[in-house]
């Protein structure tokens, strides 16, 4: 995919689903002038192989697989320095929340497996728990991720330090947000929500 | 014995000051407590997605938070959150929702219920610094910081983005080191204040975050700086909790000990190392508390 030459034309420009970057993210991309801002004040751009002015760009000329075969928009804090900093009032981080949101359906999308597994663990501790309990999920990430003795050593003294909690309080109001998980499934289930 | 509270809030503490920031929730309500401002939490508050809801689903993160707003319209004052990351998904959340009806409708459909979200939702140091004043905060003062060199951090999301949070100024913010230099404390200009920490990366990606970090606590070091102040508990555990093996991976030695806001503002004011946490703490504060003769 990286060393593919790109070639504009409109058979490959696929604006459909830019125009569904821009309804999720709330902004425009066209706005974009490739000042460069947002990535020069980027923490991460480093790891990335599209900077966020590059994603920006390849939204522009509706190359959006090339965004999503890659790993900046699983690379990207959510610091939001780009949308911040942005001339133009382009939120780019908005734009990266959209793009790993329609990631999930898309043919072709990268797995970028230990960040995807940690949102996914997060998200059902939210619907299971009600709130976040950060030795379960840990726990949890290292076993499925295969890391068995990632951050072993701090185990003990956070335990010690009383940081990590063995046992928890249910919510006693669990159902709704159960009730709210679904009530989203089923909004997208009708197409009534992207 | 009891007098009355000046002021009342309803308090957000978020998940992590219920487990790994258990000293930032109970140096916050003992601080409170001392200058007379009330906090009820409220009941059976749901997570707020964080980072990773909005990162892979943002009606969900909406619907979160709206959830979350409507608990807190149930009790009386203004909403106080002690965490960056729920401050910020919380004030996005009002903003998102006020700007797009199409947003709103679906919101309003997942969570079956007329939204609620006009309480104004403060962070602990905009309590600190706009409704209690700098003034009666520095009459609180029994014991002033002097002598301690405290570097600000205030991390990505207390301040961002430009029209949400409206704490302060997005790229040159003060009202950190206004707080602790009112209870008598020396700060220190420095380069990396609202850096990236890296955030909840310490999970998936330790790596990128001892390198970010790495750079943070050196900046804070060449500044001069004594100790970190920060206000948010994921900058807390990646530059405290993670500072032993940042100096190992970059054969440095930082010992910077990092207190949330509550623990300085609360020593000033008198209270004791228990009622602080300061024992919850990884790199030990101790020693340079007492060469302050703070402790």
């Amino acid at each position: 995919m990286k060393k593919k030459k790109m070639i504009i034309s409109q058979e490959t420009m696929d604006v459909d689903f830019v125009r569904k970057v821009e309804a999720l993210s709330g902004t425009s991309v066209r706005r974009c002038f490739q000042c460069g801002k947002c990535s020069a004040g980027c923490p991460m751009a480093t790891f990335m192989e599209h900077p966020p002015n590059r994603v920006v760009r390849l939204l522009q000329l509706g190359q959006w697989q090339r965004i999503l075969a890659g790993r900046s928009i699983w690379y990207c804090a959510s610091c939001e320095t780009c949308s911040t900093r942005c001339p133009n009032k382009v939120h780019l981080a908005s734009i990266m929340d959209a793009l790993r949101k329609l990631s999930w359906d898309a043919e072709g999308a990268s797995k970028e497996s230990y960040v995807q597994l940690a949102n996914k663990l997060f998200l059902q501790n939210i619907r299971t728990y009600g709130r976040q309990y950060e030795m379960r999920l840990a726990a949890v990430f290292n076993v499925k991720s295969g890391q068995f003795l990632k951050d072993l050593m701090l185990g003990p003294k956070l335990l010690a330090k009383g940081k990590l909690k063995m046992f928890h309080r249910k919510n006693k109001n669990l159902s709704e947000i159960e009730k709210i998980f679904s009530r989203i499934e089923e909004m997208r289930k009708k197409g009534e929500a992207l | 014995m009891t007098r009355p509270n000046i002021m009342e809030y309803s308090y957000y503490p978020g998940c992590s000051l219920h487990a790994s920031a258990g000293e930032y929730d109970l140096s916050t309500r003992e601080l409170f407590k001392k200058l007379a401002i009330g906090l009820t939490e409220i009941p059976d508050w749901f997570c707020c997605g964080a980072t990773p809801a909005h990162n892979v689903d943002e009606l969900l993160s909406l619907s979160l938070c709206a959830k979350n707003l409507e608990l807190a319209d149930k009790i009386e004052g203004d909403v106080a959150v002690a965490c960056a990351a729920c401050f910020s998904r919380l004030k996005t959340t009002q903003h998102v929702l006020g700007e797009s009806d199409v947003k709103r409708k679906q919101v309003e459909k997942a969570l079956d219920a007329p939204l609620k979200l006009d309480g104004k939702v403060k962070h602990l140091l905009e309590i600190l610094a706009k409704d209690l004043g700098l003034e009666r905060l520095a009459a609180a003062v029994n014991k002033p910081l002097t002598g301690l060199k405290v570097a600000c951090y205030y991390g990505c999301l207390l301040t961002r983005p430009t029209d949400v949070p409206d704490l302060d100024c997005v790229e040159a913010p003060t009202i950190m080191e206004r707080v602790i230099e009112a209870v008598g404390a020396e700060t220190v200009p420095w380069t990396h204040r609202l850096e990236c920490c890296g955030a909840n990366f310490t999970l998936s990606r330790p790596g990128v975050v001892l390198q970010l970090t790495h750079e943070i606590l050196d900046s804070a070091k060449a500044a001069g700086a004594d100790c970190i102040m920060v206000g948010c508990p994921l900058c807390h555990g990646n530059l405290d909790i993670r500072q032993k093996e940042i100096e190992k991976v970059y054969q440095t030695d930082y010992n910077l000990p990092v207190f949330y806001l509550t623990q300085l503002v609360g020593l000033s004011v008198g209270l004791g190392s228990k009622k602080l946490g300061l024992d919850a703490m990884i790199v030990n504060p101790t020693p340079l508390l007492k060469e302050k003769k703070l402790l």
